[in-house]
C-alpha cells in the first residue's frame, strides 16, 4: 500500500522500519560514533540506525540533535530515511545536513518495525509493499457531550464482537465525508445530523492490513437510533470512557483526531 | 515555496554548503508553510558554546566551514568562555582549544567574532520593519519587540543557512499577521530593577508561545531587554508589545482578547519561586550580556560597596574595551569582566556551586544548564548581603 505523506528533505530510500512509539531525541537517544540505540524509550535498544526507515512520532530535547544527526550521517550510521508524525525543524535540519530523506503526517503507530517501507522524500509518500491498505471512514456521532459507540456484529468481515464507532469502507475515488454520511444513514437511520470536524488520517494494523482511518464528527440532535444488521449494541459514552470498552484497534487516536486536533 | 532564479542557481549550480544551506531552509520552510524566502539584511547565529554543541556541533561547522561564506552581516552567540582569560578562569586546556576552533570555522565563515547575545548594542540595530534572521531568544524578542525589525526564532543552522543564502522563509513574525498579540497582560505595579526580569518570568509562564500585549507600565531600552530575556527563557516568547511604548503597539488590535493581570504577590513568588540558594559563592552578571551603561553602573556600586565575594560581569569585547576605568574598578575590587561568553552558557560549574544574579534569563536557566543554586536579587542588594 501507499500511503500519502508530506514531503521534508527529498530524496528516497527503502528498508526495514524501526518503529518508536515515544518521541526521539538523538541526544542521548542513539550513540554517535555507532548508531546504536540507546535507553529503552524505542523498546529498540542496542538496534542500530543504519540502513532502517526509522518511525517516531515526532523529535523532541536538545538542538544539539540536529548535529547528532548530520555526525551520524557522515559515517553512514544514520537511517535510511525518516518518517515522523510531526516532523520539527531540530530533527528536520539534521536530516538535511545528513542527506536523510524525510516525510511527514504519517501516523506511525500503524507501522511495525521489521516492515519493508520506501520512503519518496519528494513525491512525500510511504509505500509498504507487504502490507494491504483499506481505507475506511469512522464517524464519531456527538449528542451532549457524548458520543456513540455500537457493538459489531457477527456478521460483519471485521473485528466482530468489538466496539466501534460508526465506519464503512470508502470504495473507488467517493469523497470520505459523503461515505461518512451514508453509512450514518444506514447504521443508524440518524438524518439530521450536522458535519463539524474531520481529521487527519489514523492508521489501524491488524495483521498485514493497515486500515487508513478517515475520522469525522457529527453533532446529532437526537439520541434516538435504529440498528442495523452491521451491530448489536449501542452505548453513548463520554469520550474518557472508551478504555472501558474492548474497541476495533485506535479507536481512542480517532476520537481524539476529531475532538482534540492538536493531539 | 516559489524560488527566485538566484536562489534556483544556489540550490542548482552552488557551492556544497550553499546547495545544503537551502536545503536547509527549503526544509524549514516546508515546515511553516513558507510561500517563499524574503531577503534579509543581518542574521545573528547560535550554536557557539562547546559547552553546548560539543563535539557534534565542532564537527559540523568546521566541515561546513571549508566552503560556505555568510552573503549578508552576520553576528553570533557568546563562545564557552573568555578566549584572553580562559586559563585565569581553570578551563581545562581541550575545553579552551575546541572552543577556539568553533570561533575560527565561524570567522572562516565570513561571521564578525562579536561573541555576543546583544548584536543590537555591538551596532547591529535592523531598522523599523527591516527582515533579519536571528537566532538567540533574548536578542530575538528585543528585534521584534524594541526595534520593529521582523525575524522568527531561528535555529541556530537555519540561521546560518539564511546567512548564507541571504533569506530566510516567510512566515510567522517576518508577516503582519503573525505580529498582532494573542492576549493582554495588565501588569498592576510601577516596576523598576529586577521587576522587569520578574514581569518577564511571570507573563511567560502565563503566555507560553503566545504573543503578549502589556499595559500598565513604562520602561527604558534597558529595562525591556531584561523584560524580553526573561519572557523569552520561561516562555516560548518572541515578541512582545507594550502599550504606548513598542514602536508596533498602535497598529496591531487587542480588540476581543482575553486580559491577565500581573500582581506585586506574583512577582513575589516568582522572585521566591527563582531564588533557591542561601550562600552565594559568586555574584554574575550578564545573560543578557551588560552594555556600556550598566558595566559603568556595576562599577559605581561595587566601588561603593565592595563585596567580599567575587563578581564576574559578562558583556561583549566591543563593550569591555571601551570602558577601561570601569574594568579597572571591578577587578581592583577582585572581580573580573570577561567577553566573548555569558553567564549560563560558560564553564561555571567546576568551581561555583550557587551564583546570585539579578538577572531573570539566569535565574532560569543556571539551575538545568549548569546545575546551580541561584539567589536571585537586586544588584544592589546582593551587594549589601554579601558585602
Amino acid at each position: 500500500m501507499r500511503i500519502r505523506a508530506r514531503g521534508i528533505v527529498p530524496g528516497r530510500a527503502s528498508g526495514r522500519a524501526l518503529v518508536s512509539a515515544a518521541p526521539f531525541s538523538f541526544v542521548g537517544g542513539v550513540d554517535p560514533a555507532t548508531g546504536s540505540i540507546l535507553g529503552g524509550a524505542t523498546g529498540g535498544t542496542g538496534e542500530r540506525l543504519d540502513g532502517r526507515i526509522f518511525a517516531f512520532p515526532t523529535g523532541k530535547g536538545s538542538t544539539v540533535g540536529s548535529y547528532v544527526l548530520y555526525g551520524l550521517g557522515k559515517r553512514s550510521h544514520g537511517p535510511a530515511a525518516i518518517v515522523n508524525r510531526r516532523a520539527d525543524a531540530v530533527v528536520a535540519v539534521g536530516a538535511t545536513l545528513a542527506g536523510i530523506p524525510m516525510v511527514d503526517r504519517v501516523d506511525v503507530e500503524g507501522l511495525r518495525s521489521g516492515d519493508r517501507v520506501v520512503v519518496d522524500g519528494d513525491r512525500g509518500t510511504v509505500e509498504l509493499p507487504g502490507i494491504r491498505g483499506r481505507r475506511v471512514v469512522t464517524a464519531i456521532l456527538r449528542n451532549r457531550g457524548r458520543i456513540l459507540i455500537v457493538r459489531r456484529s457477527e456478521k460483519v468481515g471485521s473485528f466482530r464482537g468489538k466496539w466501534s464507532a460508526i465506519s464503512g469502507h470508502i470504495e473507488g475515488r467517493e469523497d470520505p465525508k459523503h461515505r461518512a454520511i451514508v453509512e450514518v444513514r444506514e447504521e443508524t437511520g440518524l438524518r439530521a445530523i450536522t458535519f463539524r470536524a474531520s481529521g487527519n488520517p489514523v492508521l489501524a494494523r491488524d495483521g498485514t492490513t493497515i486500515y487508513v482511518v478517515h475520522p469525522f464528527l457529527f453533532d446529532t440532535p437526537d439520541r434516538r437510533v435504529r440498528l442495523d444488521w452491521e451491530n448489536i449494541e449501542m452505548r453513548w459514552v463520554r469520550p474518557e470512557e472508551l478504555d472501558r470498552f474492548e474497541t476495533v484497534p485506535r479507536l481512542v487516536a480517532v476520537v481524539a483526531a476529531v475532538l482534540s486536533p492538536s493531539a | 515555496m516559489r524560488l527566485t532564479r538566484a536562489q534556483r542557481h544556489l540550490l542548482n549550480e552552488g557551492t556544497e554548503s550553499q546547495r545544503n544551506a537551502m536545503q536547509i531552509l527549503l526544509a524549514v520552510g516546508r515546515l511553516a508553510d513558507a510561500p517563499r524566502l524574503v531577503p534579509i539584511t543581518s542574521a545573528h547565529v547560535s550554536g557557539v558554546s562547546y559547552k553546548l554543541i560539543g563535539d557534534p556541533g565542532l564537527e559540523f561547522l568546521e566541515d561546513f566551514a571549508r566552503d560556505a561564506r555568510v552573503s549578508v552581516p552576520t553576528t553570533v552567540n557568546p563562545l564557552g568562555t573568555d578566549l584572553a582569560q580562559w586559563q585565569a578562569l581553570g578551563v581545562p586546556s581541550t575545553f579552551a582549544e575546541k572552543q577556539g576552533r568553533i570561533a575560527s570555522a565561524y570567522e572562516a565563515m565570513g561571521v564578525r567574532r562579536s561573541f555576543s547575545c546583544t548584536p543590537y548594542l555591538i551596532g547591529v540595530r535592523p531598522a523599523f520593519g527591516e527582515h533579519v534572521a536571528w537566532a538567540e531568544s533574548s536578542a530575538v524578542v528585543f528585534a521584534n519587540s524594541v526595534l520593529g525589525a521582523r525575524t522568527n526564532r531561528e535555529g541556530g543552522p537555519a540561521a546560518l543557512a539564511a546567512a548564507v543564502v541571504g533569506a530566510t522563509p516567510e512566515y510567522g513574525l517576518h508577516t503582519d499577521v503573525g505580529r498582532e498579540p494573542t492576549g493582554i497582560v495588565k501588569v498592576g505595579v510601577k516596576p523598576k530593577g529586577i521587576d522587569y526580569s520578574l514581569i518577564g518570568l511571570v507573563a511567560g509562564e502565563r503566555v507560553g508561545d503566545g504573543l503578549p500585549f502589556f499595559r500598565g507600565f513604562r520602561g527604558t531600552e534597558g529595562d525591556l531587554k531584561w523584560l524580553g530575556a526573561a519572557l523569552a527563557s520561561s516562555g516560548a516568547c518572541s515578541m512582545f508589545h507594550l502599550e504606548s511604548v513598542t514602536p508596533e503597539a498602535r497598529r496591531v488590535s487587542v480588540r476581543g482578547l482575553k486580559s491577565i493581570t500581573i500582581t506585586d504577590e506574583d512577582l513575589a513568588a516568582a522572585k521566591r519561586e527563582h531564588s533557591d540558594g542561601t550562600e552565594a559563592e559568586i555574584i554574575g552578571l550578564g545573560s543578557p550580556q551588560l552594555s556600556s551603561d550598566e558595566l559603568r553602573e556595576v562599577a559605581g556600586l561595587i566601588d561603593r560597596t565592595p563585596p567580599r565575594i567575587p563578581v564576574w560581569a559578562f558583556t561583549s569585547r566591543v563593550v569591555r574595551d571601551a570602558n577601561p576605568d570601569a574594568v579597572g574598578i571591578i577587578e581592583r575590587h577582585g572581580g573580573r569582566v570577561l567577553a566573548d561568553t555569558c553567564l549560563e552558557v560558560t564553564l561555571l560549574e567546576h568551581r561555583f556551586g550557587t551564583v546570585a544574579t539579578p538577572s531573570g534569563k539566569g535565574a532560569y536557566y543556571l539551575p538545568s544548564l549548569s546545575r546551580q543554586k541561584v539567589v536571585f536579587d537586586e544588584l544592589k542588594t546582593l551587594l549589601e548581603r554579601y558585602a
